[in-house]
């Protein structure tokens, strides 16, 4: 079964206010208060002499379970909410890998589902691991089919077994990369987490996604309907994947939010009756959206503040809006 | 729902009305006066970011703060419905 093995984030200490960024955003006076005073958004790190790849080292140097491990990671996965962030051919995450040891590692980014690409590359990750061990194993291996994030032979951990390093963060280059309409300030930082087929810690469970290529913002015609159906949306992959995972949200710790900011989650909660307190929204107004790092700076937030206890039961929730809006949701046990 | 069937302040509530119908008119640019019967989405288009800085001039006109964490967007169908939301679950700033 996919499990995090290990998550380590980076975020910034130099930050700058959301006021300072009215003038080169050319944000008006009203904008930066509703980011303030209902989107909970006061400011967001920025690390002017940290490029992309080194943001994502950063993040990498805190991940002590990679140290020796390098042979054992076989795919590399970026999940990133722009899709283009060099120039050719400027490539930060083989950058990445080289710096790390893991040339001999597949790497590869994953974009199109903006910041839902975070939960898409462990998906994906834990995939690939499941699959590698069925072929290597043969037909006869013990175990479902490969056929969705919980597949994979049951039984230990093996603790020797491939890994595959997701990171995620990106650096808020363009305006683009900083401002979402009024919806929320992006933030630079970033995440590295290791992931196992069959690991036994932080096992996901559950999986569900909705992409709705209809909301694309680029022809800005659906972005009414986008508002209106933006919760319910949230809230059906949310009890989709609890639902697959034989759960309720009664049987669940904490929420780890995307990051794209207050008054959404609080509506969210509203929405689904789920106490506000039990969501993981700690780091929205010193750091804003980080990208697809979101949920794992809130995993590591959640861990800290000591809210998860072996066998608790959370959901992990994200929406990639931009080109087309993606939905989705995971169920993990710590 | 009526403001004095809800233990609401009437006159209180009345001042949140007709500040929030001028902002209504202003914000979405219509000639044609706003008044509570409006259906806030359905007739008046008012988006979600165009809710907040209603809510936004609200608070600094009336110098409130409303409970926004309190506000089932689903239950604010009508001009009115918001009002009374309003009136209800607001402070002094």
């Amino acid at each position: 079964m996919t499990a995090l093995e290990a998550v380590s984030v980076y975020l910034p200490p130099a930050r700058i206010s959301i006021e300072s960024l009215a003038g080169p955003l050319g944000l008006t006076g009203m904008q930066v208060k509703l980011f303030r005073r209902f989107h909970g958004l006061s400011e967001v790190g920025r690390d002017p002499d940290v490029s992309l790849s080194g943001l994502l080292l950063k993040a990498a140097a805190g991940l002590d379970a990679l140290r020796g491990q390098e042979h054992r990671v076989r795919y590399v996965l970026w999940a990133r909410t722009m899709p283009v962030v060099a120039p050719y051919p400027v490539n930060p995450l083989h950058e990445v890998c080289g710096a790390l040891g893991l040339d001999h590692a597949l790497a590869f980014t994953v974009t199109h589902q903006s910041c839902a690409g975070g939960l898409l590359a462990i998906d994906i990750a834990g995939r690939l691991l499941a699959a590698d061990a069925l072929a290597a194993d043969g037909p006869a291996a013990d175990g479902p089919a490969a056929d969705g994030p919980a597949a994979g032979p049951a039984g230990p951990p093996d603790q020797a077994g491939p890994l595959a390093l997701i990171l995620a963060g990106e650096k808020a280059f363009t305006r683009d990369a900083e401002v979402f309409a009024d919806t929320t300030v992006f933030g630079e930082g970033a995440s590295a987490c290791l992931v196992s087929a069959f690991g036994a810690r932080d096992r996901l469970l559950a999986y569900a996604c909705n992409v709705r290529g209809e909301f694309d913002s680029a022809t800005g015609e659906n972005d009414a309907r986008l508002q209106r159906e933006y919760r319910p949306s949230l809230a059906e992959v949310m009890l989709r994947a609890l639902d697959e995972a034989g759960l309720t949200l009664n049987d669940i710790r904490v929420v780890l939010p995307h990051n794209v900011n207050v008054v959404t989650w609080q509506r969210m909660c509203l929405l689904l009756k789920f106490p506000l307190d039990r969501v993981v929204l700690d780091n929205i107004p010193a750091s804003g959206h980080v990208f697809c790092a979101d949920v794992f700076a809130n995993y590591a937030t959640a861990c800290e503040r000591g809210l998860l206890r072996p066998g608790d039961r959370y959901l992990a929730a994200a929406v990639g809006a931009g080109g087309g809006a993606t939905f989705a949701a995971m169920v993990f046990e710590h | 729902m009526a403001a004095q069937d809800t233990g609401l302040d009437a006159e209180f509530r009345r001042q949140v009305v007709s500040a929030m119908t001028a902002v209504l008119a202003r914000l979405l640019d219509r000639a044609e006066p706003v008044t509570e019967d409006m259906r806030l989405m359905e007739e008046l288009g008012l988006s979600s970011t165009f809710g907040l800085e209603l809510l936004l001039e609200l608070e600094d006109q009336l110098m409130i703060l409303i409970d926004v964490e309190l506000m089932d967007q689903d239950q604010m169908r009508t001009v009115g419905d918001l009002a009374t939301f309003v009136a209800g679950h607001s402070r002094p700033s």
